[in-house]
């Protein structure tokens, strides 16, 4: 490792006391303020050897993005976020809580 | 010109000397993440889970999780959806890797794989497309079923396609070529009767006389889904095979013809599109427990 | 060009004609029944990537979604059978997908949910144990020079947007209209027993994690952190990691004499 790194090395009484405390901290009960976010994941598998939807035109239908169809800007929840280029950001932030209740 | 397969005398002869019993003449079910838990927990009778190998090609996690737990209590059959047999191009050594250690991992009671192709240069399409039946597609299919027969060291069924077209430089019937992969390959055979049905009604074929010219004494497993109804140009009833609903009638009477010939055999409910509750599937698998029967009575009178 | 060749061609481009050759019994056009493959192609490769990206589908709308997703498959097929793995590309591809520019943060989000992909199916590994720790503990001398083990699961993602919590507003915490995009966060991605984490970072956690990652040294990975974020908690970072199994092993460069 090069010279620079190792002028930053933590301290061994600096780094037995960081994780002598986590230690510590782990076996305490989570609290309310904790950043972990847990959720459960439903994920499906994704191979199986069942056709699809038939002769319907998805797979045919040119998806053709110069066209009209793309010119609507997505439509989805990002619609219930405050642009970040926008400078009128947080007037939407109320109008788009209140669209959204 | 095709050499003596090592598979094609029995089962018994395969050079793996680790026993592999038949899957139960039972009815089984596709293993879905959804009822991984209610499974584990409530340990439904059934004769055996299979599941599609492509999934459990990861490291780790849930999926292996449950299937260890699963296969402590069950009989496995791990059904390959994406080996491309039929491909005009060399098959992926690394995935028949893959599947040779999902294998030895799981030491299922059978493994199974398509008559069809799934990938072109590279790339890979997430669907079975159909083969031309002439004598090139017939030495690179036996080709390929020797190459994965022996590095997987075990016979595989070989599944009867669902198709939508057909074509004009197909040299033989379905039946025929499917009759000489068996005779040249010592491959068995996964007789799904949906498929049957659907390429019946696509074709206009018989699927009795296409069943019936089988060489069913191969058969090691049977598969049994649901159809959706399409059309063609002309409005002609177009069936796709589409695992999305219930088992019809008339795939039940079908299969009821050909237990009738096969004996009693290892079948499969598969439902691979809205998937129902785990008890849905139960009934369904129930039911086919009792066409189970009467063909085991059939065979004891 | 094989036969085959020719058909898959035609199945990824409705501009190519249905290939040469197919027939069915009744003489009717091919053309409509080879509508099927196509359609099985590319609904279900669309299909798999709805499930990979179930909220950057949510933020741009499904028919948004599934018709930048079919521009996609057509240009960039799955290269493997295991379709687990499909999608990887998408996130780049949506940096340069114009209609998509709207929405600056949605490559970060989708980013992050091919990240909890990775993490669901990663390699097992078992967490280090308290007793683990409190043998370190012991020789504090050493401790400088451990090197840090991380779970297989564990990934950092560095955005300038507010991925975790764009994220996590779409799975009912917090309100999508409190969040402020633009605000950088950093997203701990982890699989936690059979459940996949996703975690805000304050910064500095990416440094201390590439640099366990890079191989550092446990005092140098620290120090780098501390250096390039002087208010880098230390405490609180193991303490998050170890809480959450992110720590696999302790070991010592082999040349220490022990």
């Amino acid at each position: 490792m090069s010279k620079t790194l190792t002028s930053t090395t933590l301290s061994a009484a600096a780094l037995a006391l960081a994780l002598g405390s986590a230690l510590t901290l782990t076996t305490a009960p989570a609290v309310g303020a904790d950043m972990e976010k847990c959720f459960g994941v439903a994920l499906k598998g994704k191979n199986d050897c069942a056709a699809g939807p038939g002769t319907t035109c998805a797979g045919t239908s040119k998806a053709d993005y110069q066209g009209g169809a793309w010119k609507n800007v997505p439509k989805g929840s990002c619609e219930k976020t405050a642009s970040p280029t926008s400078p009128t950001g947080h007037g939407q932030l109320a109008a788009f809580a209140e669209k959204k209740s | 010109m095709t050499m003596p397969s090592p598979f094609a005398s029995s089962i018994s002869s395969a050079p793996n000397p680790q026993p592999r019993h038949r899957l139960p003449n039972r009815a089984g079910l596709g293993l879905k993440s959804q009822h991984f838990a209610e499974i584990l927990a409530t340990r439904p009778n059934l004769g055996f889970f299979e599941i599609h190998a492509e999934n459990y090609l990861v490291a780790g996690g849930p999926f292996h999780h449950y299937l260890r737990r699963i296969r402590d209590h069950y009989p496995l059959s791990i059904h390959g959806v994406g080996l491309s047999i039929g491909a005009d191009e060399p098959l992926d050594i690394a995935h028949l890797d893959r599947l040779a250690a999902l294998l030895d991992r799981y030491q299922p009671q059978s493994f199974s794989e398509h008559l069809a192709w799934s990938t072109n240069n590279g790339q890979f399409f997430n669907d079975l497309l159909p083969l031309p039946y002439n004598l090139p597609t017939l030495t690179r299919v036996c080709d390929h079923l020797d190459q994965a027969q022996n590095h997987l060291q075990r016979r595989i069924l070989l599944e009867n396609p669902a198709t939508y077209v057909e074509f004009a430089a197909s040299t033989m019937d379905e039946a025929t070529f499917i009759t000489e992969i068996v005779h040249r390959t010592g491959c068995g055979l996964l007789l799904d009767v949906n498929n049957a049905y659907v390429s019946g009604v696509n074709h206009h074929r018989d699927p009795r006389a296409s069943i019936a010219a089988l060489p069913l004494a191969a058969v090691g497993e049977i598969h049994l889904a649901g159809f959706a109804e399409d059309q063609d140009a002309t409005g002609a009833k177009l069936l796709i095979d589409t695992h999305g609903a219930p088992i019809a009638a008339a795939v039940w009477n079908l299969y009821a013809f050909a237990l009738e010939r096969l004996g009693p055999t290892p079948t499969l409910i598969e439902r691979d599109n809205h998937i129902p509750a785990l008890a849905v599937l139960l009934a369904e698998a129930q039911c086919a427990e009792r066409w189970l029967g009467y063909a085991q009575q059939d065979r004891a009178v | 060009m094989s036969d085959q060749r020719l058909f898959a061609a035609a199945l990824l481009n409705p501009d190519v004609p249905c290939p040469d050759g197919l027939t069915a019994w009744n003489d009717s056009d091919p053309t409509r029944r080879f509508a099927v493959y196509r359609n099985n192609v590319i609904v279900s490769l669309i299909d798999a990537l709805a499930d990979t990206f179930p909220v950057t589908q949510e933020l741009v709308g499904e028919e948004f979604f599934r018709a930048m997703a079919g521009v996609f498959v057509r240009q960039a097929p799955p290269t493997s059978a295991q379709l687990v793995e499909y999608g990887e590309g998408l996130p780049t591809f949506i940096t340069q997908f114009e209609p998509a520019s709207t929405v600056p943060y949605l490559a970060d989000v989708a980013r992050l949910e091919m990240l909890r992909i990775r993490a669901f199916h990663a390699a097992d590994a078992d967490p280090l144990t308290p007793e683990q720790i409190t043998q370190a503990l012991a020789d504090p001398t050493r401790l400088p020079l451990l090197q840090v083990g991380c779970h297989p699961s564990l990934n950092v993602l560095n955005s300038r947007y507010a991925i975790v919590s764009l994220w996590a507003a779409h799975q009912g915490i917090g309100d999508l209209a409190s969040v402020n995009p633009a605000l950088p966060e950093i997203a701990l991605v982890i699989r936690v027993g059979l459940e996949v984490q996703v975690i805000a970072l304050p910064p500095g956690g990416d440094v201390l994690i590439a640099g366990f990652a890079a191989g550092l040294p446990l005092g140098e990975a620290a120090g780098l952190a501390i250096a390039t974020h002087p208010d880098f908690d230390l405490t609180a970072h193991l303490a998050l990691l170890l809480r959450c199994g992110a720590l696999s092993s302790f070991s010592l460069p082999t040349e220490v004499p022990s």
